[in-house]
């Protein structure tokens, strides 16, 4: 309703000389006038704010789940508000929400989270995805890489929680990941800078003989919502730096592309007189766009044909080359995206050093597979396709065209880098001019409603920009990121809203329709483990709680409820190795607590239901105050008790 | 051959007796019925219960919000919810198993001065129900632990209609299951009406006293 009246209203300003026009009330319309002439807004900026501006109690229609960068963690983002709703820590320790501080979490982020036997506390996140049910994001989970640590996380979207973190035992970065195959049956990551498999020492002058990438196919349980490591697999791939991925879906199902950027297999200097990666590795006029044919991986997985590297069954390269589950077709050099259509016809890549977005035509590269029609094979075998043979065509988007979002119509939208502008343009009719919408500023990724989807919904698409430089209050020399809010159901692209994302760098997001989410408000039955998604064998009841000691082993069997800790005195002996069993007795909506135990650098966060358990030596002698760390009611300070660790020999 | 006016006379007392065991019978099932259906609702509204809680009371117990409402109830010392009437909630099947089937017993039994006796009984029911809950009511308002963190002065609080608790504007009306009971009771009170008319002509009027001599249907002519 605001849109119309607003439009009625400059309808009637533009009359106001005129005798018959009414007078401009003395309400709303007199003071979003002086409003507008005060703060400098144009009629563009005012309906930018009636599309954005969402009143309170008003929800939004989307949810962009944005990666966090090198936060390592996940910001879910209300749209067309750009609120930001949440924060979800996935690869390091976050207070509020108690990961990482005593609780069960802890198992998750260090012990999980291991890479090689090594403690890692931070992740550099950046491409999450959520889970798919016929090509269509379902709601259920989230999958999110660490390109840092090659890393996999699962958070489960019925409590926004990181459950699970796997360590990729094959390879030492990942990039191309966490991406999944339409009915999430894999969870695919991919490598992005080679090195020998398996955490294994080569020197760089073996690169090419020793130095590998590996794509590895996650096995997803959707049934206990957890990745089944004991039966993924991986195909061994060559060198040549890895880059995005996507999986093919509907006429596509069954294969995965991934572009990469070093055919030239540069190792940098080695220490000599060669080039720098950034000059080695843009040698080439092309460079390989993989494309796996995972069901035919599939077949060879289940007749054995793998190597077991580091406890993961792995397709060789040669076996890969031999049985074309790997096959090649040359893209233009330093490729970037890699995004298949919503009709799963055509796979879509940009280039960060060229000015074309490229349009592979799938059913092309199968025949000519079918057909064994190759150009060549290059150093380790592996069949090259023809480009011309390969493609629908190439248009022309600007300079640096990196990654492809499509809408319902027809258009797919793409990032171009150093043009800073969204470019719109008909991946079905490739000669329909384009349309560039300046963007601030070096827009990286790009994301759009359910656009990774088979049937995106249009309406919104996102820039995720590098750098924002003067578009906020300086609050530097470290700037934060910028997303912008771009309309594009009108017949020109507005941009409507600036958000500044002010912890990590973000790359990939995805933007899915809100009522998709199935999300609790409580954990039910009170004490449900929410690492089990059952009740604990240590949960207690109201009246059953107790304090059980076995020689140096103390636990505490504690309820939670407003506003008290059920016992709220523990008395232990310095040297006791206790343990907590907390129980929240709340079931209502919002009514978390929190435990958090002075000096001892616990804090767990307690939301309606939920069971904790936080196990710690009482090394330090004296009194230490516990307290609720959520204002949980009008006595929450007084909700705390007392942690008496007696000295020895006292 | 054209009925003569006694004849007339018998087949609309037969007719009228068996409307009265057809009405107690629905009576009964419908005071039987309410055992499984809620009795009375309580709402309470806050600020920070923008839904409102609900208090939902059946004869064998409370349901809806009812740890949240004794969660909050605690800060002003009162009884957990659970404590309440718990020989009532254990013995409300036989109350009400027992009341339906006194109804239809007594239909058959009942002589012409206690006719009315079957609509008393299922009147109990109801009206037991509201003194009960009333008391029940008033003991949770009177009866606070005086080592709450919230003192209040005792309350009553309101059994019908809107009442206030410190930031809780409360609502409570009478449910489905009470509003069945009440049907019973009034269908009782047709066919004790209904009873009387048929006693008044009945050829035993003279004989009958507390029992029925030919329970209601097996008519002597």
């Amino acid at each position: 309703m605001l849109v119309p009246s607003l439009l009625l209203f400059f309808a009637s300003c533009q009359n106001a000389g005129a005798p018959t026009a009414p007078a401009p009330t003395a309400g709303t319309g007199g003071g979003l006038a002086s409003i507008m002439a005060e703060r400098g807004l144009s009629e563009a900026d005012v309906l930018a704010a009636a599309k954005t501006y969402t009143p309170t109690g008003k929800l939004d229609d989307y949810v962009i789940f944005g990666s966090g960068g090198h936060g390592g963690n996940i910001v879910v983002i209300g749209v067309p508000s750009m609120r930001i709703l949440k924060y979800i820590s996935v690869f390091g320790p976050e207070p509020w929400q108690g990961y990482g501080y005593g609780g069960l979490g802890d198992d998750v982020l260090y012990e999980q989270g291991k890479q090689g036997g090594k403690e890692i506390t931070w992740g550099d996140v950046h491409h999450p995805n959520l889970s798919e049910t016929g090509g269509e994001y379902d709601g259920n989970f989230l999958f999110l890489n660490d390109k840092a640590n090659a890393r996999v996380a699962v958070i489960d979207l019925k409590d926004f929680m990181t459950k699970q973190i796997v360590a990729n035992p094959l390879v030492m970065s990942d990039h191309g990941g966490a991406f999944v195959t339409p009915n999430t049956d894999y969870v695919v990551e991919t490598s992005q800078y080679a090195a020998p498999l398996g955490g294994k020492f080569a020197t760089l002058d073996k690169y090419e003989t020793e130095y590998r990438g590996a794509a590895v196919f996650w096995k997803f349980d959707k049934v206990k919502g957890r990745i089944d490591q004991e039966n993924s697999w991986a195909i061994e791939l060559p060198p040549y730096a890895q880059d995005l991925a996507d999986a093919g879906k509907l006429v596509s199902d069954g294969y995965v592309f991934i572009n990469s950027w070093n055919s030239e297999m540069s190792a940098g200097t080695e220490g000599k007189d060669k080039p720098f990666t950034e000059s080695g590795a843009s040698q080439n006029d092309m460079d390989y766009l993989h494309v796996i044919d995972w069901k035919k991986a599939e077949t060879l997985v289940a007749a054995g044909k793998t190597t077991t590297i580091n406890g993961i069954r792995v397709i060789s390269l040669a076996d890969a080359a031999a049985e074309h589950v790997l096959t090649f077709v040359g893209e233009p050099k330093s490729p970037h995206g890699c995004d298949v259509t919503p009709d799963g016809t055509a796979v879509v890549v940009g280039g960060k050093l060229d000015t074309h977005a490229t349009i592979y035509d799938i059913a092309k590269m199968q025949d000519l597979i079918a057909k064994g029609t190759f150009t060549g094979k290059d150093k380790f075998g592996v069949d090259i396709m023809d480009f011309q043979a390969s493609i629908r065509g190439q248009k022309e988007l600007g300079l640096g065209p990196l990654h492809t979002v499509y809408d319902e119509k027809g258009f797919a939208y793409t990032s171009v880098f150093l043009d800073s502008t969204v470019v719109k343009w008909n991946w079905k009719n490739l000669e329909e001019p384009i349309e560039a919408l300046g963007v601030q500023y070096n827009i990286g990724h790009i994301t759009a409603a359910e656009g990774d989807t088979i049937s995106p919904d249009g309406k919104y698409v996102v820039a995720m920009n590098k750098m924002s430089q003067d578009r906020y209050v300086n609050v530097g020399p470290l700037l934060p990121q910028s997303f912008q809010l771009i309309d594009i159901s009108g017949p020109t692209m507005k941009v409507i809203y600036d958000m500044p994302i002010p912890l990590g760098e973000p790359h990939y997001s995805q933007m899915m329709k809100a009522d998709k989410l199935h999300t609790i408000t409580a954990y039910t039955p009170a004490g449900t483990n929410p690492y089990t998604d059952t009740k604990s064998e240590f949960a207690v009841a109201s009246g059953e709680e107790k304090i059980v000691r076995n020689g140096k082993k103390v636990d505490v069997y504690m309820s939670v409820i407003r506003s008290h800790f059920t016992p709220d005195n523990i008395e232990v002996n310095e040297g006791d190795e206790v343990t907590l069993h907390l129980t929240s007795m709340e079931q209502a909506l919002d009514q978390t607590h929190g435990f958090a135990i002075d000096m001892y650098n616990v804090n767990v966060s307690m939301e309606p239901g939920k069971y904790e358990e936080i196990t710690f030596v009482a090394d330090r002698a004296g009194v230490f105050p516990f307290y609720c760390t959520e204002f949980c009611s009008a006595l929450h300070l007084e909700m705390m008790g007392y942690l008496l660790v007696k000295p020895n020999g006292a | 051959m054209k009925p003569t006016p006694v004849q007339l006379m018998r087949t609309w007392e037969v007719k009228r007796r068996r409307v009265v065991v057809a009405l107690s019978v629905m009576a009964a099932a419908c005071l039987g019925g309410s055992w499984f259906l809620p009795w009375w609702t309580f709402r309470l509204f806050a600020p920070q219960y923008p839904k409102g809680l609900s208090l939902v009371i059946h004869l064998t117990g409370v349901q809806g919000d009812v740890a949240e409402i004794d969660t909050i109830n605690h800060y002003i010392g009162m009884h957990s919810l659970a404590d309440s009437a718990l020989l009532e909630r254990a013995a409300s099947h036989w109350i009400v198993g027992l009341t339906a089937a006194a109804v239809v017993v007594l239909t058959f039994l009942a002589g012409r001065k206690l006719g009315w006796l079957g609509m008393v009984i299922g009147l109990g029911l109801p009206l037991g129900f509201v003194i009960d809950t009333t008391y029940w009511m008033y003991k949770s308002g009177h009866d606070l632990d005086d080592r709450a963190p919230i003192t209040l002065k005792p309350f009553m609080p309101t059994v019908i209609g809107d009442g206030k608790v410190g930031q809780f504007l409360t609502e409570a009306w009478p449910a489905v299951g009470f509003w069945l009971a009440v049907t019973g009771v009034v269908l009782l009170a047709i066919a004790t009406w209904q009873r009387a008319r048929v006693c008044r002509v009945c050829p035993t009027h003279d004989e009958c006293g507390t029992t029925c001599p030919h329970r209601l249907l097996g008519h002597p002519s």
